[in-house]
C-alpha cells in the first residue's frame, strides 16, 4: 500500500514537470533544458580557474561547501565571451550524479511546451551537425522558438568528436 | 508485526559483529602461542567467542560457519571443563587460526553478495580427530568423559512434563549470555520458532522488534513468554536452546488463569512457586532452593517489579559492553563538511561589513564572538580526531603473518610491537595495511636468515622483528626493522644492472640508500627461488606504489650483517592539511606547508636561463630548478609582473629540491582536502582543491606530479 502511494505521487511530481522548462538566453538565442535536471539557480560566484582543462570550463565554485565546476554556455557554444554582469547567473543542473553549473547570460522563464510543438532540428545545414548534437529539439511557443538541449550531451566530453567535425568544417570551409 | 523472519536488516550487524569477534579471537590466541597452554580466560573467551558466531550464524542460516564454529566450541568446552594437559598446544593455535580464517573467508565472500559455499567438512573432521586424540588420552588415564554441551547440563534441573490432551500453559523465562548483542532480535527469533507451536504466546518486553533498548532490558531480566500450546515441554525447550545467544532456558508450568494475566499481575510472578507445589512438590523446592540462592542471570530477576525493572536496566550498564559505536565513513565526511561550511559561516558573520559600522558599541557581540569561535574550533578538532584511528588493529595482523610465514619457513622469530598506539587518519590506515604486510613477509622471507645462518653469524637462534609506530612533526613514522643479514650492495646493484633498470654508473657513483632504492623498481626482486610469500619482484615497487598513493614515502636503509630498516613516512591524514594559500596568474593555489623550506625574493639577476629554455635559479650558491607556476599552467593574468614582485617557494620533495614563482602569499591555514569534481579530468600537479575561509576555492598542489610533469614537459 505505502509503496503504492509513493510511487503514485512520482508519477504526480513527473507528471506535473513534464513538458517544462527552464528557458534562458545564451547569444542571440533562448535555450530550454527539461526541468527535472534543474537544481536551483545563483547568482554569478567568484570561479577558480583550473588549468590544463577545456576552454569552455571555466573553473570551480564553492556552492555552500560542495565544489563543483562551471561550463560557460556561450564557450561551449563557440560564442566570443562577454564580461560577467549581475544578470549573469549560474544554472546548477544535475545530470545522473554529476553536478554541474552553466554559465549563462541571462535566466528568462519557465515555459511548458507541448511534445506536439517540440521539432527536430532541421539538418539541412550539415555544417553545424557538431553544434547541434546536444540540441535535440527545437521547441515553439507562439511564434517564439526554444532550442532544447540535452544536458547529458552537453556536459560530456567531446573533445575527439568535435576535432573531428571541427576539422570536417575546415575542410568544407576551404572547399568553399 | 511481520510475519517472516527478516533477516535482511541484519546481515550488517551480523557481519560486523562477527568480524570483531574474529579479531579478539586473533588476538587472544596470537597472545598466547608461545605459551605452553591457554590459560583459563582465553579458554573461556574462545569458547564465548565460537559459541556467540555459531549462534548468529544460526540464525543468518549459514551452516558451514555454524558446524565449523560448533566443532572448535566443543574443543574448548572440553578444555574448559577437564583441563586435560596433554594437549598439543601449537597444533591447537592452528586449528584456532585456522578456523579463524575459514570463517572470515566466509564472512567476505556473504559480503560480497555471494554464498558462503567453502567447503568445511576437511576442517570439521580434523577438529574431531583432534579432539577424540584428546579425549582418548584421558579415558587412558582413567577419568570421565565430561558432557558434550553445557546446555544440557544447565536444564538439568527441570521437571519433565506432564502428559496432556488439553492445551497447557508454560510460563518460560530466556536468558542471554552477558554480552550477547541484539538481544530482541533474538528473542524475536525466538517468538518467531514457537508461534508454529503456540496456540497462544504473549511476551514482555513487547516492544522487542521496534525497540532496540529493549535488548537491554532482555539481557538484564531475561526475556519472558506466556505461552499456551499442545507441544510438551521438552519440544518447547529444544525449540527454545536453538536460538543463538540463549544462556538458560527456564520453564514453567502455568495456568490459564496466569496466561489472561499475562505479564501485568505481579503478585502471581512473586509467588510461582505454590502454583509449582499443586504441580509437583519435589520440583517446587528446588525452584525454590535455586531461587534463593541468588545467581545473577538466574531467574531471580524476573521477581522485579515493573517500577524497578526500568532502574535495573538504567542502572547496570554492563562494563563488558565496549563504549563504542560503529558509523558511517559517509556520514563523518558529511559531518566534516558541515563544520567546513560552519567554520566559513561564522566568518562570515564575525566580519559581516555591516560590523564595520564606525562608532558602534561591539563589546558584547566580541565577547559572543569569542566564544563561538572557541567551540567552532573545538567542534573541528573533535571532529578530526574522531577520525583518527590506532595502528594497533593493523599491527596485530602483522603478528599473525610473523607466526604463519615464520612457521612454514621454519623460522624461528619474534615480533616485537611498538606504539601502537599511534592514530592515524582511517583512510590512510586502509592504505598501509597491505604495503606493512609485504615488508613483513619480506622481512621474515628474505630478512632473517634460516636457522644454520643465524647460527653461523653468531646470532641468537630467535630472530627479531620491530614494527614501530611513532609520530613526529606532522608524520606518522612506520619502521620495520629486522636483525637479518641486511642488504647486499653489490648483488641489489649487479642485478639491476642485469635487468636494466639503471643505467651504466659504477657502484662507488651511488650512495648506499640510493642502491637500496633499486628494490623498489618494478620488475626488481633478488631472491633467486621464487616463494610462496615474496619473491615474485612484484613486492616493493607495489609497496612504494601504494604508499605514494597517499603522499608517504618509503626510506631503506641496512647494516651489512646486522639487519635492515625500512621507514614509511606517511601524513596523519589526508582530510586535513597545513596548507599556504598562494596567488598565481589567475589561479589560487595551496601547497602543504610542511613541503615548504623557504620563502625567498628574487631578481632577475639570480636566474640562470639555458639555451634549451630550462631555467635556474641561484640562491645562496645552490642552483635550483626554477618554475614560474602562472607560466606552467598557462593562467598567466593580464598585467604582466615581474620576477621581482613574485615570491619563491623553495620546495623539497624526496631529498629534492624545487623553485615555484608565484605572484602572491595569502594565508597559512588547516584545509580540508576535497577531490576535485571528476567531471574534469585528472591535471597533473594537482591532487585536489579545498574551499578557504572566505568560501573561494583553492586548488592543492602536488608537489611529486608537479616535477614529474616538468620532466615530462622537457
Amino acid at each position: 500500500m505505502a509503496e503504492g502511494q509513493i510511487l503514485f505521487s512520482e508519477d504526480n511530481l513527473e507528471e506535473g514537470q513534464k513538458g517544462k522548462y527552464m528557458t534562458f538566453k545564451t547569444g542571440n538565442e533562448y535555450f530550454g533544458i527539461a526541468i527535472n535536471y534543474v537544481c536551483e539557480i545563483i547568482g554569478i560566484q567568484p570561479i577558480t580557474a583550473v588549468p590544463e582543462v577545456e576552454s569552455y570550463i571555466k573553473g570551480l565554485i564553492n556552492l555552500r561547501g560542495k565544489i563543483i565546476p562551471v561550463i560557460d554556455m556561450r564557450a561551449r557554444f563557440n560564442i566570443e565571451p562577454l564580461e560577467y554582469t549581475d544578470r549573469t547567473c549560474i544554472i546548477v543542473i544535475d545530470v545522473k550524479g554529476t553536478t554541474v553549473g552553466l554559465i549563462i547570460e541571462k535566466i528568462a522563464e519557465v515555459v511548458t511546451i507541448d511534445d506536439e510543438d517540440i521539432i527536430p532540428p532541421p539538418s539541412l545545414t550539415h555544417r553545424n551537425t557538431s553544434n547541434n548534437k546536444y540540441v535535440y529539439g527545437i521547441g515553439k511557443i507562439g511564434d517564439q522558438v526554444k532550442m532544447l538541449l540535452d544536458p547529458e550531451k552537453l556536459i560530456k566530453d567531446e573533445d575527439m568528436s568535435i576535432m573531428g567535425s571541427l576539422a570536417d568544417d575546415d575542410a568544407d570551409a576551404n572547399e568553399e | 508485526m511481520a510475519e517472516d523472519f527478516n533477516v535482511e536488516g541484519m546481515l550488517d550487524i551480523f557481519l560486523f559483529e562477527s568480524e570483531q569477534l574474529l579479531d579478539n579471537l586473533q588476538d587472544i590466541v596470537l597472545e598466547m602461542k608461545d605459551e605452553s597452554r591457554f590459560d583459563d580466560d582465553s579458554i573461556n573467551e574462545i569458547f564465548r567467542v565460537m559459541h556467540t558466531i555459531k549462534g548468529s550464524s544460526g540464525i543468518m542460516m549459514y551452516e558451514d560457519i555454524t558446524t565449523v564454529s560448533h566443532k572448535l566450541e566443543d574443543v574448548f568446552y572440553y578444555l574448559r571443563d577437564t583441563y586435560p594437559d596433554n594437549v598439543p598446544h601449537v597444533k591447537l593455535v592452528e586449528y584456532v587460526l585456522e578456523v579463524a580464517d575459514y570463517i572470515s573467508g566466509e564472512l567476505e565472500k556473504i559480503k560480497e553478495g555471494g554464498e558462503p559455499d567453502g567447503d568445511s567438512s576437511k576442517l570439521v573432521a580434523e577438529i574431531d580427530s583432534f579432539l577424540t586424540q584428546i579425549k582418548t588420552g584421558i579415558i587412558d588415564s582413567g577419568e570421565d568423559l565430561p558432557p558434550e554441551n553445557e546446555h544440557q547440563e544447565a536444564t538439568q534441573f527441570y521437571i519433565p512434563a506432564a502428559p496432556g490432551e488439553a492445551s497447557k500453559y508454560f510460563r518460560i523465562t530466556l536468558h542471554f549470555f552477558n554480552d550477547t548483542q541484539m538481544c530482541n532480535i533474538r528473542a524475536y527469533q525466538a517468538v518467531y520458532e514457537l508461534k508454529e507451536y503456540a496456540e497462544d504466546l504473549i511476551f514482555s518486553p513487547e516492544d522487542i522488534i521496534s525497540n532496540e533498548d529493549s535488548g537491554e532490558v532482555i539481557l538484564q531480566e531475561g526475556f519472558r513468554i506466556l505461552l499456551m500450546t499442545k507441544s510438551d515441554r521438552a519440544e518447547i525447550k529444544s525449540i527454545l536452546e536453538k536460538c543463538s545467544g540463549v544462556e538458560l532456558v527456564d520453564i514453567k508450568e502455568s495456568t490459564a488463569q496466569e496466561m489472561m494475566l499475562g505479564f501485568s499481575d505481579d503478585v502471581i510472578m512473586e509467588q510461582p512457586s505454590p502454583i509449582v507445589i499443586a504441580l509437583d512438590d519435589e520440583e517446587a523446592k528446588k525452584a525454590k532452593e535455586k531461587a534463593e540462592a541468588v545467581t545473577p542471570g538466574d531467574y531471580v530477576v524476573v521477581k522485579q517489579d515493573v517500577g524497578k525493572k526500568k532502574q535495573i536496566a538504567k542502572h547496570t550498564k554492563g562494563p563488558s559492553k565496549a563504549a563504542f559505536m560503529s558509523v558511517s565513513v559517509e556520514k563523518m565526511d558529511q559531518l566534516m563538511d558541515l563544520i567546513g561550511e560552519m567554520v566559513i559561516a561564522e566568518a562570515a558573520v564575525l566580519e559581516n561589513p555591516d560590523l564595520k559600522v564606525p562608532g558602534l558599541e561591539l563589546s558584547n557581540f566580541q565577547k559572543a564572538a569569542g566564544q563561538l569561535a572557541k567551540i567552532t574550533s573545538d567542534l573541528q578538532d573533535v571532529t578530526m580526531s574522531m577520525r583518527m584511528v590506532s595502528l594497533q588493529a593493523t599491527f596485530q595482523k602483522m603478528n599473525r603473518i610473523v607466526f604463519d610465514v615464520s612457521r612454514k619457513l621454519d623460522k624461528d622469530i619474534e615480533l616485537e610491537v611498538i606504539g601502537e598506539n599511534t592514530e592515524v587518519d582511517k583512510n590512510i590506515i586502509e592504505h598501509i595495511s597491505d604495503p606493512l604486510m609485504h615488508l613483513i613477509r619480506n622481512s621474515v622471507d628474505h630478512g632473517i636468515e634460516d636457522k644454520e645462518g643465524r647460527k653461523a653469524a653468531g646470532k641468537p637462534k630467535k630472530g627479531k622483528i620491530t614494527l614501530e609506530a611513532k609520530n613526529e612533526g606532522g608524520k606518522v613514522y612506520i619502521i620495520v626493522r629486522d636483525d637479518g643479514a641486511g642488504l647486499d650492495k653489490e648483488k641489489i646493484y649487479s642485478k639491476a644492472r642485469q635487468k636494466g633498470l639503471i643505467d651504466s654508473r659504477s657502484i662507488n657513483e651511488y650512495s648506499a640508500k640510493e642502491i637500496y632504492q633499486f628494490i623498489t623498481y618494478p620488475g626488481f626482486s633478488t631472491n633467486e627461488t621464487v616463494t610462496e610469500y615474496s619473491g615474485r619482484g612484484v613486492g616493493m615497487d607495489v609497496v612504494v606504489k601504494n604508499i605514494q598513493n597517499i603522499n608517504g614515502t618509503l626510506e631503506i636503509d641496512s647494516v651489512p650483517g646486522q639487519g635492515s630498516e625500512m621507514t614509511l613516512k606517511i601524513p596523519l591524514t589526508l582530510a586535513i592539511i597545513n596548507g599556504i594559500v598562494m596567488e598565481a596568474g589567475t589561479g589560487l593555489f595551496v601547497i602543504e606547508t610542511s613541503l615548504v623550506k623557504e620563502f625567498v625574493r628574487v631578481n632577475e639577476d639570480m636566474l640562470v636561463h639555458e639555451p634549451n629554455g630550462e631555467k635556474y635559479i641561484m640562491i645562496r650558491g645552490e642552483c635550483y630548478p626554477f618554475m614560474n607556476l602562472a607560466k606552467r599552467y598557462n593562467m598567466m593574468s593580464t598585467e604582466s609582473e615581474t620576477i621581482e614582485d613574485g615570491v619563491v617557494i623553495v620546495m623539497d620533495y624526496d631529498g629534492k629540491n624545487i623553485c615555484v614563482l608565484v605572484d602572491k602569499l595569502v594565508a597559512q591555514q588547516e584545509i580540508v582536502v576535497k577531490p576535485i569534481p571528476n567531471y574534469i579530468k585528472r591535471v597533473r600537479g594537482l591532487s585536489g582543491c579545498t574551499q578557504l575561509g572566505d568560501g573561494s576555492v583553492a586548488l592543492i598542489l602536488d608537489l611529486p606530479g608537479l616535477m614529474l610533469g616538468e620532466e615530462k614537459v622537457k
